[in-house]
């Protein structure tokens, strides 16, 4: 079965353009040997650290979304451990988190009816049936 | 601000008239009103202002954040905190 995952990985700043390649595509042949297909490849490029990791103070950022089977993680993670020029790497499975979303879409949707439904209700008949249960609060407070 | 909104929480039919004007604004959950689905570790930037300058994670009991979200959330602080777009917690210097 194919999953959805998210993979961030940080490289080393002090290399060269092409080096820069070479991992991103190492990285790309990993998943494709393990099934996967790629969708996006996000590289931000250089961005300084909120926190000195080791001795650097920043690094370029890359992201990477896939879709591939869960037999291609070792691999991947092998790989992405034993590669000299990346600092630092995560890997996120996203589809649950989408299912999970899906209660609280359907959630929002049932709010929306009723608060359609209630503007609809307030247009026709505007204040007085809005209003309704307010009047004898006000007048307690009067007095 | 605390206290007024403690007060303006729970206004009873009882209270006198005086003190309906000390509503503060109420809470409410930016992720649901903005409809955020998942909250994404990459925005760091909307994560920042739910963090303390320290880098402490702030309760959504402060932020009015639903626990759905504040879930996330918390989730995702930790996850950029990891690829170092947020700070770790500092020590208080004091």
């Amino acid at each position: 079965m194919k999953r959805k995952y998210e993979i961030g990985f940080i490289i080393n700043p002090e290399v060269t353009e092409e080096v820069v390649k070479k991992i991103i595509d190492s990285v790309v042949e990993v998943i494709k040997k393990g099934d996967g297909t790629i969708e996006n490849i996000d590289e931000w490029g250089r961005r300084k650290f909120a926190y000195p990791i080791g001795r650097f103070h920043e690094g370029i950022y890359v992201f990477i979304d896939t879709d591939a089977p869960g037999a291609m993680y070792a691999a991947l993670e092998r790989r992405l451990k034993l590669t000299e020029n990346i600092i630092r790497f995560i890997v996120l499975r996203l589809d649950d988190k989408l299912k999970k979303a899906n209660r609280l879409i359907k959630k929002w949707q049932r709010g929306e009816k009723l608060a359609r439904k209630a503007q609809e209700a307030g247009k026709e008949e505007t204040a007085p049936r809005r209003y309704s249960s307010a009047p004898e609060k006000e007048v307690g407070n009067d007095e | 601000m605390n206290n007024d909104t403690h007060e303006g929480g729970a206004p009873g039919p009882g209270g006198k008239g005086q003190k309906k004007f000390f509503f503060s604004r109420r809470k409410y959950c930016v992720f649901c009103k903005d409809r955020i689905k998942f909250i994404d570790f990459k925005n760091y930037k909307t994560l920042e202002s739910f963090v303390l300058e320290t880098g402490k994670i702030l309760p959504g009991r402060v932020t009015g954040t639903c626990n759905y979200h504040q879930k996330q959330l918390t989730k995702a602080i930790k996850r950029a905190r990891h690829m170092a777009f947020l700070k770790y917690v500092e020590p208080k210097r004091d």
